[in-house]
């Protein structure tokens, strides 16, 4: 790293970082903390919290409400990542493949525009799109053997539905990483290949892949965070029902706090599922350190 | 070998179609639906003459709408600025200033990168709620910059040469006068990705507002719709209207500055 010693230490370099200390060690470091502490009791907000131990987290362990939250969140991410893994390598490679063509252009403009528009709205949008009773819709569906207007409403579906529309909502974001992936390996690589007679699935796997690497574990990695935060789409597609069937950690953390003011129960909850953010986290930064060691 | 050509072009054509209808096809309907009336919404019949501006003007009409919008433009522009003013003098004292403690704190801010939003909406709302500060601009606004933004802006300043930084200062030019007029011209493409990347992050905001605004009038656009299905279930006409106002604003920026906006928003997942 570039630095030289400017010769005056003055206090303005704290000065410079101040405000967005205060900023992060008030609102992210400063919940983390309440969250931790007011984890280990009963707190309703209106009275003053009392010290209960483990009370909630073993409370947790006998609620089938939270069991079923735990699930469904778990679900969701096994649902959500390899479709999203998968759909996203393919048609980043199918993209860049045909990146010269207007079409492709075309395409490639346009499979980012689900990623910018809010959760809120893609929730909304596929909600009506579904129970709209559009015919062409129900046509396709059809086709399949699938009535759209049901399949929110079907506790055994709903969840499905929520990854999909998970999977559709980002695959965009993911086509970007992959993109910049694939853009960066050389020509000369799939020239040679070409030479020694390997064919287009064999370049794929031979080639893409390995090379594609780090950015697959990097995606990888923010799929799984991702899914595991999702809230936004899922309240706005199904409020977490039908019978709390897509109701996530996320989801059941908020309704215990704003539902039946539970707030401690709730930091309780949401505890549990950042420990599992965090793993997460150290896990990709073991892998990703060794990852680099090997290049 | 130029038939098989031929129909491999096909097939590659109608893939990308397939991509393209996949993506557009709920927008577009989310389109259509609000031009449609109320009475005839579900005829399916988009020819012209049954398309009206008719929700629109309804939406508009609709109390406290006028308010939805500008609290949704305002704590998005403010959060901005905000973002930017931090993110910026914070990043330049890390990149270019020696002083004790620098890694360390930067390390330290980095990793509150890893504690998601949606984890600390209750200890945050109750942290608001302590302050006073429950329906106010000051709750929607104030958390939204991260370190992410330092992060950014950090990379983006290393990359000067320290020789310009210096020639500012012999010039004359103090901390402050190297930051604005040497540091931030240098970093725009980073300023614009960052200001992109936080302005569809607040426009889009949804769990927040949703915990820390009860009132009516201190409402957000995501909020509205997502309400708005409840009370107007019937009316998908009036729904859809609200959910293309919502989405308007990003889907504009993108058409105008595509490379930037994808940069913007994917810069997110390449950090650490």
């Amino acid at each position: 790293m570039e630095k030289k010693h400017s010769g005056i230490k003055s206090l303005a370099p704290y000065a410079y970082i101040t405000p967005i200390t205060i900023i992060l060690v008030t609102f992210v470091l400063g919940s983390v903390i309440i969250s931790i502490a007011l984890g280990f009791t009963k707190y309703n907000i209106m009275t003053e919290p009392v010290f209960s131990g483990l009370d909630n987290y073993r409370r947790l362990m006998s609620d089938s409400k939270f069991m079923k939250a735990l699930k469904n969140t778990l679900e969701l991410v096994v649902i959500i990542v390899p479709l999203q893994t998968v759909s996203g390598i393919l048609v980043s490679a199918f993209l860049v493949a045909n990146r010269k063509k207007i079409l492709g252009k075309l395409a490639n403009c346009i499979v980012f525009i689900p990623v910018l528009c809010a959760d809120a709205v893609a929730g909304v949008v596929w909600r009506e799109f579904l129970n709209g009773k559009l015919p062409a819709v129900e046509q396709f569906f059809g086709l399949f053997g699938v009535d759209p207007s049901m399949l929110l409403g079907d506790s055994g579906k709903a969840l499905v539905v929520v990854g999909l529309v998970a999977v559709w909502k980002y695959m965009g974001y993911y086509v970007v990483i992959y993109s910049s992936g694939l853009l960066s390996i050389s020509g000369a690589c799939y020239e040679a290949a070409k030479v020694d007679g390997a064919g287009r699935l064999r370049c794929f796997f031979s080639i893409t892949l390995p090379m594609l690497k780090p950015m697959i574990i990097l995606a990888v990695f923010l799929s799984l965070t991702n899914s595991l935060r999702c809230f936004d789409l899922i309240f706005n597609l199904t409020g977490g029902g039908p019978n709390n069937a897509t109701t996530t950690l996320v989801l059941y953390a908020y309704t215990s706090c704003f539902g039946s003011s539970k707030a401690g129960y709730a930091m309780a909850i949401s505890n549990m599922l950042f420990t599992v953010v965090l793993v997460i986290a150290l896990m990709q930064k073991m892998l990703m350190r060794r990852d680099v060691s090997e290049i | 070998m130029k038939a098989a050509k031929a129909i491999r072009n096909g097939l590659d054509s109608i893939l990308l179609i397939g991509i393209i209808a996949v993506n557009i096809v709920p927008f577009v309907y989310m389109f259509l639906m609000s031009f449609k009336s109320t009475i005839n919404a579900h005829d399916f019949d988009f020819s012209p003459d049954k398309l009206s501006l008719q929700q629109y003007g309804k939406i508009f009409a609709m109390e406290h709408f006028g308010r939805y919008i500008f609290n949704s433009v305002f704590v998005a522009a403010a959060g901005v600025v905000l973002t930017l003013a931090v993110c910026a003098l914070a990043g330049y004292a890390f990149a270019k200033m020696d002083f004790r403690g620098n890694d360390r704190l930067f390390l330290f801010l980095v990793l509150t990168m890893i504690v998601p939003s949606e984890v600390i909406v209750v200890p945050l709302f109750l942290i608001t709620k302590s302050f006073g500060w429950l329906n106010t601009f000051r709750a929607l606004i104030l958390p939204l910059p991260t370190a992410f933004g330092v992060f950014i802006m950090r990379q983006a300043i290393l990359d000067i040469p320290q020789d310009l930084i210096h020639a500012a200062k012999i010039d004359g030019c103090g901390n402050i006068g190297t930051f604005f007029k040497v540091v931030i011209p240098m970093v725009k493409s980073s300023v614009l990705a960052l200001s992109i990347f936080t302005f569809v992050g607040a426009w889009n905001n949804f769990i927040w507002p949703l915990v820390a605004c009860t009132k009516e009038e201190m409402k957000t656009l995501p909020l509205a719709l997502s309400l708005m299905k409840t009370q107007f279930n019937t009316d998908v006409g009036l729904t859809m209207a609200c959910a293309v106002v919502n989405f308007l604003p990003p889907f504009l920026f993108y058409i105008c500055m595509q490379s930037r906006f994808k940069e913007g928003i994917a810069l997110s997942g390449i950090k650490g």
